[in-house]
């Protein structure tokens, strides 16, 4: 059916404002959204099936590409599952150290996201900032691991190398940095600035009911009202040995979506002070040899990621490489919500919404 | 007049005719030469600003403190090819033409600074700027029609949208102004503000001219036609090489007009004490054009509908309403 007054826009896979290769077609009637499509799998690299190719020490550089944005938490996913499946246990030092790296990740990947979001409506600042107050973080994960953005810092057993010494020193100043600038300068282009607000209050609301038939989990999902964390819930690392809160929104609109995870900063790093406070001596990692052979069984570990419950599933069948890994993604299913939430909304708007989903495509195709 | 005086200088030594051949040729060098220094020299203090608002460096390297970057952006534009395809050759290429030659024509409409330093001198200049600045819908019609492009259409018709909705708050705050002073021709308006200027008892209207101001410019937050998010480019996404940099001057070219029409219409022009009226006028209008550059920084872009929602509801009613006030004030 042709209908007059109706544009199909092809929007992406190499759209200025799409986040990685995500393509969105819109049928727009003048300037209205009447149908959406989200189209996946321009980043499809086959991720599960090179596991199945590699020993399991080696895997780890291609956890790191998948949610690129937030590496180090996929790094210790994975980690964590071979582990439970080969029966390794690591020390404490390393359940504390891996928690730091994951809330250091969680700040970064949120902090991208803010700047993305504020993007996304056409304020170039925000980016800007969130960059510059990243790269403190960055700097601290290039001096501790060597790597920026793909990292390699977990291994079978624990982390590659020890924290180097004053680093403690080096990541409470930044995120005092941090949070500084996160409680005072960024009300300036955020919470408190009106066209901020009459762009992302009451756009693209979510529902309970939508989060529950699309299996929508994370900051999405507790911006709707969801109170669910995996850290609270069935906490692993040393989730149950800090005190932390879990942000909850009622409204499930964008700008919930964002508040949720500008709390979730400031959250994380109550989490961190608490870890580098409580950090225990002792070894940073398990000897394990680099090839090892697991039992045959079934093994599911999720955990929290930036995004929502990242989870993996594990069958081994006893030799040195996995059978069969399948990642479950969280964005994957949040994409599938666009459809419908992008419907009946102008076309600005549907590049802020899908902002606020802060889909990652690299873990979305897999 | 600047005519008149380098026509005084160049009789003395040609004879009559040719002097004033040569005098016209001089004029028309010279006006190249401020049409072209303008919007370069405000370009590159956008660049610097902006940088030091996001903690960059801007440009460093062409020139002392990056001066000539813009001309070396500009050389390179030259060079570039032409790459659109499919489009209407006539409707694409009129566009950047007009508007590059409307901008500098409304430069050269206002007094530089002080009575009589003006290319063209006219008695309705203000009335002859605002003419200028309100045919860009029709232009950004044109452009999105002639490239054949989804982006480029959506951005001309959000575009004239956008801009209709303001002009006439701007043309009404116009007139309040021209009613005050008793003229449309900008050293009457700023003789008028001997006393007191029309900016310290007509902040609103201050207001609403700055705002219509920005909003006709396209100047961020009011960029809605050429979203470089949503729209890539809106209206100029097929422009590429020299005809976009004639939009990049362009945009200067107004955003400077638009500072210099604030000094003029609501704070004194060239009126202040002890020092030379050139120098109080550049002072005034840095600071202006200063307040204006900044909001692009800090705000987003409001949605379309919120954006003509704002003109027709606020705006024009505000505007109405002042000028009611104002000729009651000159008839009573």
């Amino acid at each position: 059916m042709e209908h007059k007054d109706r544009i199909r826009m092809n929007i992406g896979p190499v759209h200025p404002a799409m986040h990685g290769v995500l393509k969105l077609i819109l049928d727009v009637e003048g300037d209205t959204v009447v149908k959406a499509e989200p189209e996946i799998g321009f980043l499809h690299r086959a991720s599960e099936k090179i596991a199945e190719m590699r020993y399991f020490s080696n895997y780890y550089p291609i956890m790191d590409k998948l949610d690129y944005v937030s590496a180090l938490n996929m790094e210790i996913l994975y980690a964590s599952t071979v582990e439970k499946a080969a029966g390794i246990t690591i020390s404490e030092r390393a359940t504390y150290m891996r928690t730091i790296m994951a809330e250091i990740q969680r700040i970064m990947s949120h902090l991208i996201f803010i700047g993305s979001l504020g993007e996304d409506f056409g304020n170039l600042t925000s980016f800007i900032w969130a960059l510059r107050e990243r790269e403190l973080l960055m700097t601290i994960v290039e001096k501790i691991s060597g790597g920026r953005l793909a990292p390699m810092y977990m291994c079978n057993g624990g982390m590659f190398y020890d924290f180097p010494e004053g680093i403690d020193k080096d990541i409470l100043e930044a995120l005092d940095k941090i949070e500084n600038k996160v409680k005072h300068e960024y009300s300036a282009v955020f919470t408190k600035n009106q066209i901020f607000l009459s762009r992302t209050k009451g756009i693209g609301i979510m529902t309970k009911d939508m989060i529950k038939r699309y299996g929508i989990t994370g900051p999405i999902a507790r911006a709707s009202g969801i109170n669910r964390d995996l850290r609270k819930v069935s906490p692993y690392l040393a989730y149950d040995k800090v005190d932390f809160d879990v942000p909850v929104e009622e409204n499930g609109d964008t700008y919930s979506r964002f508040i949720v995870r500008l709390n979730e900063i400031l959250e994380s790093i109550k989490i961190i002070r608490q870890c580098l406070k409580q950090l225990p001596a002792g070894n940073y990692k398990t000897a394990v040899p680099w090839i090892i052979r697991i039992p045959k069984k079934d093994t599911f570990v999720k955990q929290e990621s930036s995004r929502g419950e990242m989870g993996i599933f594990l069958v081994t069948d006893g030799s040195d490489k996995p059978y069969r890994l399948k990642l479950r993604s969280p964005t994957f299913f949040a994409i599938r919500a666009l459809e419908e939430l992008l419907v009946n909304v102008k076309v600005a708007d549907a590049f802020v919404i899908v902002a606020s989903i802060d889909p990652v495509m690299g873990e979305v195709d897999r | 007049m600047i005519f008149d005086y380098v026509y005084s200088i160049v009789s003395r030594f040609v004879f009559s005719p040719l002097s004033y051949i040569i005098s016209f040729i001089i004029i028309a060098i010279l006006a190249v030469i401020v049409t072209a220094f303008i919007p370069v020299f405000i370009g590159w203090v956008d660049r610097k600003y902006s940088a030091r608002i996001q903690s960059r460096y801007g440009p460093v390297y062409v020139g002392p403190f990056g001066l000539l970057q813009n001309f070396a952006d500009l050389t390179k534009m030259l060079g570039k090819r032409f790459i659109a395809t499919n489009i209407d050759v006539l409707a694409f290429n009129f566009t950047p033409i007009v508007v590059a030659t409307s901008s500098f024509a409304m430069l050269l409409l206002l007094p530089l600074g002080a009575p009589g330093l003006e290319f063209i001198s006219i008695p309705y200049s203000l009335l002859f700027v605002y003419t200028l600045l309100a045919i860009s819908p029709l232009l950004l019609l044109v452009a999105g029609w002639g490239e054949n492009n989804k982006y480029a259409l959506i951005g001309g018709f959000r575009g004239a949208a956008q801009i209709i909705s303001y002009e006439l708050a701007l043309i009404i705050v116009l007139s309040s102004v021209a009613l005050l002073s008793g003229s449309y021709s900008i050293p009457a308006i700023v003789a008028g503000q001997s006393s007191i200027w029309y900016g310290l008892y007509l902040p609103v209207t201050l207001l609403i001219f700055i705002i219509s101001g920005l909003a006709i410019i396209e100047r961020e937050p009011f960029d809605v036609p050429e979203a470089s998010q949503e729209l890539q480019a809106g209206w100029k996404v097929e422009y590429s090489g020299i005809r976009y940099g004639f939009f990049l001057i362009g945009d200067y070219v107004r955003v400077t007009v638009i500072a210099m029409l604030v000094t003029y219409l609501f704070l004194g022009g060239w009126l202040g004490p002890v020092l030379p009226g050139v120098l109080w006028f550049i002072i005034k209008a840095a600071i202006v054009l200063m307040i204006i550059l900044t909001p692009r920084w800090i705000f987003g872009r409001p949605r379309i509908d919120q954006l003509i929602k704002f003109g027709w509801n606020w705006l024009l009613p505000l505007a109405i309403l002042n000028l009611i006030l104002v000729e009651l004030f000159v008839v009573l």
